[in-house]
């Protein structure tokens, strides 16, 4: 999967030898220039390379450096790495630049990396859902290549302010084609620069443009079964991610679980029931509310997402696939209890809505 | 071999201004004549894209710290001289005083800023400590971290929008970067767990260097001299550099922060303002990587350039001629370097800043294309 690409200019002295060590054992090797970014030198190479922000403020690029020298472009102190991370040797390769020879530990990807473009776009949709969410379509001037689970950057034209949202739709059916439109679950943040604008008036007709796809979040075996936890607009992806699984596998199942706070926020169902109609056998849904008062007429769980988790799922945890998308804490906190739980580390999959603005 | 002396030239006029100060009387204006002597003969350059010979670097690094050592010596020296009541008529304190906030300025502050970038562990220690040449050792991570990551955004800011003047800007920038620099200060002792007066914290260290720099100041030239040399500081590099970031990325858009692109950033590339500003002005590189010494920075040969740096600074003081100055440069940046959603981006912030014609094409007065391109030989 490694195409090696030598950059023309560069002459061997130039370029360092990168050795990837997987915890499975694997290892793959590639070169890059000295004095390039780890994360974009590889990416710009076809290495998929886990990252999703590529500016340093997600940690999914997060890279243990075994040996060789880095210098990061800022104090890591100020990245999402925590202390003991950085103290054990851990980098963020998106911010790394490659001072010689290096031997890091990181999960690779083994997909093919699609290339990310900016296109143009129009609102073909924008309809408010119960619970402060919009579902907002865009009807995309040039189609654009993704894979489930992946997430675009848009921005009105004409203005600076750019935000991240996860695609809910899968990829289209016949495989490879390009999307020509594309939709986003837009929650509003109270004070929010892009979403209280979104929420403002009907945005329907207006010009945008979008940056895509980025992510590597939907990677797995496809007949695996798979548990998705998401929390709020988290949902988007495992839209995505279950709906292009039921069709890529026969067998699989998916059990997802859903936080919410109050039985009022509904936004999700339209979608959910699609998925459920579309494999009623494989599919189930579990809704937990953290904010439901006391003494409604809900009859489900009520807690925190992560009380939704354990043995009553009846779920194989040491076999399954995990998805997991919502706020950071929701993500780490359900990490947490799934390693507890018995699922393997490597088959968890996460996606954090951190704030993907600038404050 | 003669690009390596090229950058003894600020060390040159520093030591000239400290003989015109030790002589006294109307020689104190010397420093400031020699700068401004060089500065307006440099306007009459053509502009220089050649690169630095790469032969024995060690050498610019040495004259960097030298001059950083130096400017030290001067302000030492400064506040020495007024402590002991050198300077006794009312021109020679003046033509001091000013002398000082513009050398200190554009030879002082470019050493600092090189340094704080730098790897090595010396260099980049002396560019920190040398902060207390601009009398404000917290610059560094507003400048490193915010400035390099959001420029050409509202969110960046030592980021001037069009429209806004130069005093407006100062007004605005000072109190962003002190808001940045407390939240990224904070964020670094609470990752480590440390309270938020712990010594090993950087900015205890750098309130402390800061103290035993004024204390030197004081011990050198009392409470005059410590005002005067403090005052130089803060009215000559501290805020001269707020002016040079204001012309640096004046107006210009960005619709990828976080990811740089060469026309994000203008440039000044007249020979002389290159060797005197270190490289900084020739902008482009240093973006593209900051960690690159300023001998390796490559003049971009199809970069946006603005007029002769001292006209341009000069300019900006005066916000309805700096205008006329930038707003056909705009235009043109926008016409064709912009990327199709900058352009849009452009039209918006041109109707904000009430510069309509901007978005009208003229192709009769408007600026032909391929002004900022080098000839090809
Ligand atoms: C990879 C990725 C995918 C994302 N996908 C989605 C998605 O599918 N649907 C969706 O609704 N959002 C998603 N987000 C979050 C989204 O990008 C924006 O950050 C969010 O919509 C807020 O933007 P805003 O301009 O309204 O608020 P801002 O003006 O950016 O923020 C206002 C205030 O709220 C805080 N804040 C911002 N975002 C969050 C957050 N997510 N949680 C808690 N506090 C926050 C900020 O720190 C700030 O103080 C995603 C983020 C990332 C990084
Ligand atoms: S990709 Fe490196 S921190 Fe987000």
């Amino acid at each position: 999967m490694l195409k090696q690409k030598a950059p023309s200019a560069a002459t061997r002295a130039d370029l360092c030898r990168i050795t990837v060590r997987g915890k499975d054992g694997s290892e793959d090797v590639f070169d890059i220039r000295r004095n390039d970014l780890l994360l974009k030198a590889a990416i710009d190479q076809g290495i998929e390379y886990p990252h999703n922000c590529r500016v340093g403020v997600c940690g999914t690029c997060k890279t243990r450096l075994i040996s060789g020298r880095v210098s990061p472009m800022v104090d890591l102190a100020l990245s999402p790495l925590k202390n003991a991370e950085i103290e054990a040797g851990f980098v963020l390769a998106c911010q790394a630049k490659v001072r010689g020879d290096l031997v890091v530990e990181v999960k690779l990807g083994h997909h093919t990396m699609l290339p990310v473009t900016t296109v143009s776009a129009r609102v073909s949709r924008w309809r408010k859902l119960p619970g402060e969410v919009i579902d907002l379509r865009l009807a995309l001037d040039t189609p654009v290549h993704f894979h489930a689970g992946q997430y675009a950057t848009i921005a009105e034209s004409g203005s600076f302010t750019r935000r991240s949202y996860s695609f809910y739709d899968a990829p289209p059916m016949d495989n490879g084609a390009p999307a020509s439109e594309v939709g986003f679950l837009v929650k509003r943040l109270p004070g929010g620069r892009f979403s209280e604008w979104l929420f403002a008036e009907d945005r329907s007709g207006t010009k945008f443009w979008m940056e895509a796809p980025f992510g590597v979040m939907g990677v797995d075996e496809y007949d695996r079964d798979g548990l998705c936890v998401a929390g709020g607009t988290g949902i988007a992806p495992i839209l995505s991610i279950v709906a292009d699984r039921l069709r890529r596998s026969t067998t699989a199942k998916f059990t997802i679980v859903l936080g919410v706070r109050s039985a009022t926020d509904t936004f999700a169902e339209p979608y959910l029931r699609a998925l459920v109609d579309q494999a009623p056998d494989r599919v189930r849904v579990v809704t937990i509310l953290s904010h439901e008062p006391e003494g409604s007429t809900w009859a489900g769980p009520r807690g925190l997402v992560t009380e939704a988790l354990g043995p009553e799922l009846g779920l194989d945890f040491a076999q399954v696939s995990a998805f997991i998308c919502g706020n950071l804490g929701m993500v780490e906190a359900v990490e947490r209890k799934l390693i507890g739980l018995g699922v393997a580390e490597e088959r968890i999959h996460a996606d954090k809505f951190i704030p993907s603005g600038t404050p | 071999m003669t690009d390596y002396f090229k950058y003894l030239l600020s060390p040159a006029i520093l030591s000239l201004h400290a003989w015109g100060m030790w002589m006294g009387g109307n020689y104190t204006w010397i420093g400031l004549a020699a700068l401004v002597g060089v500065l307006c003969f440099d306007a009459f350059l053509p502009r220089d894209y050649s690169m630095r010979d790469q032969r024995y670097v060690r050498i610019y690094d040495v004259i960097c710290a030298m001059t950083v050592l130096a400017s030290f010596g001067n302000i030492f020296f400064y506040a020495w001289l007024v402590g002991s009541g050198h300077f006794e008529t009312t021109a020679s304190s003046i033509g001091a005083f000013v002398s000082m906030v513009f050398i200190g300025f554009v030879i002082g502050a470019p050493p600092v800023h090189e340094l704080f970038h730098r790897e090595e562990f010396v260099l980049r220690w002396l560019g920190r400590t040398g902060q207390c040449l601009i009398y404000d050792p917290w610059r560094e991570i507003t400048h490193v971290v915010t400035h390099h990551m959001r420029v050409a955004t509202p969110d960046d800011p030592d980021y001037a929008r069009r429209g806004d003047t130069v005093y407006g800007h100062i007004l605005r920038t000072f109190p962003g970067q002190w808001k940045e620099a407390y939240h990224l200060e904070k964020m670094m002792w609470t990752k480590r767990g440390r309270k938020w007066f712990d010594p090993r914290n950087a900015w205890v260290y750098k309130a402390a260097t800061l103290v035993i720099f004024t204390g030197i100041l004081y011990a050198l030239g009392g409470l005059l001299g410590t005002v005067l040399a403090i005052l130089s500081l803060l009215l000559g590099p501290r805020m001269m550099l707020e002016v040079f970031n204001y012309v640096n990325h004046y107006g210009l858009i960005s619709a990828t922060p976080g990811r740089f692109e060469k026309h994000h950033t203008w440039n000044h590339i007249s020979p002389l303002t290159r060797i005197l500003a270190l490289e900084i002005t020739n902008h482009a590189g240093h973006h593209e990587d900051s960690y690159k010494p300023f001998y390796k920075l490559e003049p971009d040969t199809n970069g946006p350039v603005q007029p002769q740096f001292l006209l341009v600074v000069l300019l900006a003081f005066v916000p309805p001629l700096f205008f006329m100055m930038i707003k056909p440069l705009l235009k043109h940046w926008d016409q064709h370097y912009a990327s199709p959603q900058e352009r849009e981006i452009a039209r918006r912030e041109n109707e904000r800043a009430g510069w309509h014609e901007l978005n009208q094409p003229d192709p009769v007065n408007d600026l032909p294309p391929g002004i900022w391109r080098v000839a090809e030989a």
